[in-house]
């Protein structure tokens, strides 16, 4: 048991980094399943599992930077509880996702820790240092590796019922709590573009973004074309301001 | 970063061969491998551009100066990345200054994150993800992997193409606009400027659960706000006060462990 666990962790470990990093998709419910069947020795029961799971999770994509519940996580578990108990699909379903929401609840904890990471990154970009920042990205995704593996190891070699109490212990409030969190977080990155781009004489444009978008509900590329017709507007006025002063310019010469 | 300086070697020379731009194609598939709440993709975002800005800045001062913009904070959709990557790897070959490949970074991100999420989650998976399970449902083998085909031929074949494409849409952007960079790094902070206005409102979830109830009376406080007051006045009151608070030289590290507590101890009690 002990080899087919770490098996999976590994597993877990890659799949964990394909959801941020490769994106070649190896992570999703339908092949995590078999994977997860082969090496627990009921290929069948995994592909039917991992199939059933997928559907589940069809409509848990991250639309617009929203993490849904893990899905690595569910799918994997999912899929060896599944084998493991003998139990349907099913039920496998009910344990993965409680499971997985409180992953992901640890993934908005890991991306807090990793924010003062960057500021070693910052320094890196002052000295001109390219492998700093490659070792940073490498320390990101080792980090993800291992944050996965040890998720998946445990309740998978102490079993289902042991581990899905440790899931009832972490309180709903703090898993709700962290997802609030989680949607007020992108309000810092958009301050600090505005601390670095934001001059008196750009306020009102700022002003036309969010009317389109909180009043008129258009959609960001729209928005975006909007700010393409006032930006272009803005530079051939501009443009032809310049040219006249050239011309009054010429003209006096020629006097 | 008031001024809009520029690099101290501005020779233009044309160095981006193909085999580069496939290099840094590669490595946009690691565009998220740092990601953090403070810069989100930053530091992934300039992991892919090392190859070209290596070339590009022989320099350490400029190459230095260009590391540090790209550090800055960057979120885009994952899939669609490599068309601003091209894109701002022309301008960087043309040596427009930071202030002007900035914005152009800000106004492309927003919008391509809308489109990608349309293309790829809402579409190509379903479709390919519900064409395998089916087949798997079956216990048919075969379905996991007609799933990764059908969904990787699109996800590599559209990787490279934006990236070729955005290359040449910035070099030919860059040789017609090469005249006037003042009014041109202008335009783009107003097209920036637009668009982050935009993300304030949409991509900020805040609100309140907060219900004033008086003499058998329920007021839901969020409605009232939304229909009374002015709809998502929290996320852009929210961003505000961060600003406000990036102002005072609070980290953002700082902030970002403010939200943390806000947002679990607002929920505990009831407000959030």
């Amino acid at each position: 048991m002990f080899l087919k666990s770490l098996l999976v962790a590994v597993w877990a470990g890659i799949a964990g980094i394909d959801l941020f990093d490769g994106l070649t998709h190896i992570h999703r419910p339908v092949f995590t399943g078999m994977i997860v069947g082969l090496i627990l020795g009921d290929l069948k029961t995994g592909l039917i599992t991992g199939a059933t799971l997928e559907f589940v999770w069809m409509g848990a994509v991250p639309l617009a930077g929203a993490q849904p519940p893990n899905v690595v996580i569910g799918g994997i578990i999912g899929s060896a509880f599944a084998i493991l108990t003998k139990q349907d699909p099913q039920v496998a379903v009910g344990i993965a996702v409680p499971f997985a929401v409180a992953v992901q609840g640890a993934i908005t904890l890991i991306f807090t820790i990793f924010s003062p990471v960057m500021h070693k990154a910052d320094k890196y970009a002052q000295e001109a240092d390219t492998k700093g920042i490659e070792r940073i990205n490498y320390l990101g995704m080792l980090t993800l590796f291992i944050f996965y593996a040890i998720i998946a190891f445990l309740p998978i070699y102490f079993g289902a019922e042991s581990a899905q109490k440790v899931v009832e212990i972490m309180p709903a409030w703090l898993i709700k709590g962290l997802e609030v969190a989680g949607g007020m977080m992108p309000a810092i990155g958009f301050a600090m573009l505005l601390k670095i781009m934001l001059k008196k004489e750009y306020v009102a444009f700022l002003i036309v973004g969010f009317i389109l978008a909180a009043y008129l509900h258009l959609p960001i590329l729209a928005i975006a074309l909007v700010g393409v017709s006032i930006a272009l507007y803005d530079y051939f006025t501009n443009k032809s301001r310049e040219g006249q002063v050239i011309r009054r310019g010429a003209r006096t010469d020629g006097i | 970063m008031e001024s809009s300086y520029s690099y101290t070697d501005t020779n233009i020379d044309k160095v981006i061969s193909k085999r580069d731009l496939n290099k840094m194609t590669w490595r946009s598939l690691f565009l998220q491998a740092s990601f953090n709440y403070e810069r989100m993709q930053g530091c992934g975002w300039l992991y892919g551009l090392i190859p070209g800005l290596k070339k590009i800045h022989k320099n350490k001062e400029d190459l230095s100066n260009s590391m540090s913009m790209h550090m800055e904070f960057f979120n885009t959709h994952p899939f669609l990345v490599t068309f601003i990557m091209g894109i701002v790897i022309a301008m960087e070959e043309r040596k427009e200054s930071p202030d002007t490949i900035r914005a152009i970074k800000v106004a492309t991100m927003g919008p391509l994150g809308g489109i990608g999420d349309a293309l790829f989650w809402m579409t190509l998976l379903p479709i390919s993800a519900g064409i395998g399970a089916s087949m798997a449902m079956q216990g048919n083998i075969a379905g996991p992997f007609v799933f990764l085909i059908m969904f990787n031929v699109v996800h590599f074949a559209l990787r490279f193409g934006l990236m070729n494409y955005g290359y040449n849409t910035g070099v030919k952007a860059t040789e017609s606009l090469k005249t006037n960079t003042q009014s041109i790094s202008r335009a783009a902070s107003i097209l920036g400027l637009t668009v982050v206005g935009g993300l304030i409102a949409s991509f900020i979830n805040l609100s309140t659960k907060i219900v004033i109830r008086t003499e058998g009376n329920e007021v839901i406080l969020q409605e009232l706000l939304d229909s009374q007051v002015m709809p998502k006045l929290l996320p852009l009151a929210y961003a505000l006060l961060m600003y406000r608070l990036l102002k005072k030289d609070f980290s953002p590290v700082m902030l970002i462990f403010i939200t943390v507590v806000i947002g679990v101890l607002g929920h505990l009690i009831g407000m959030l």
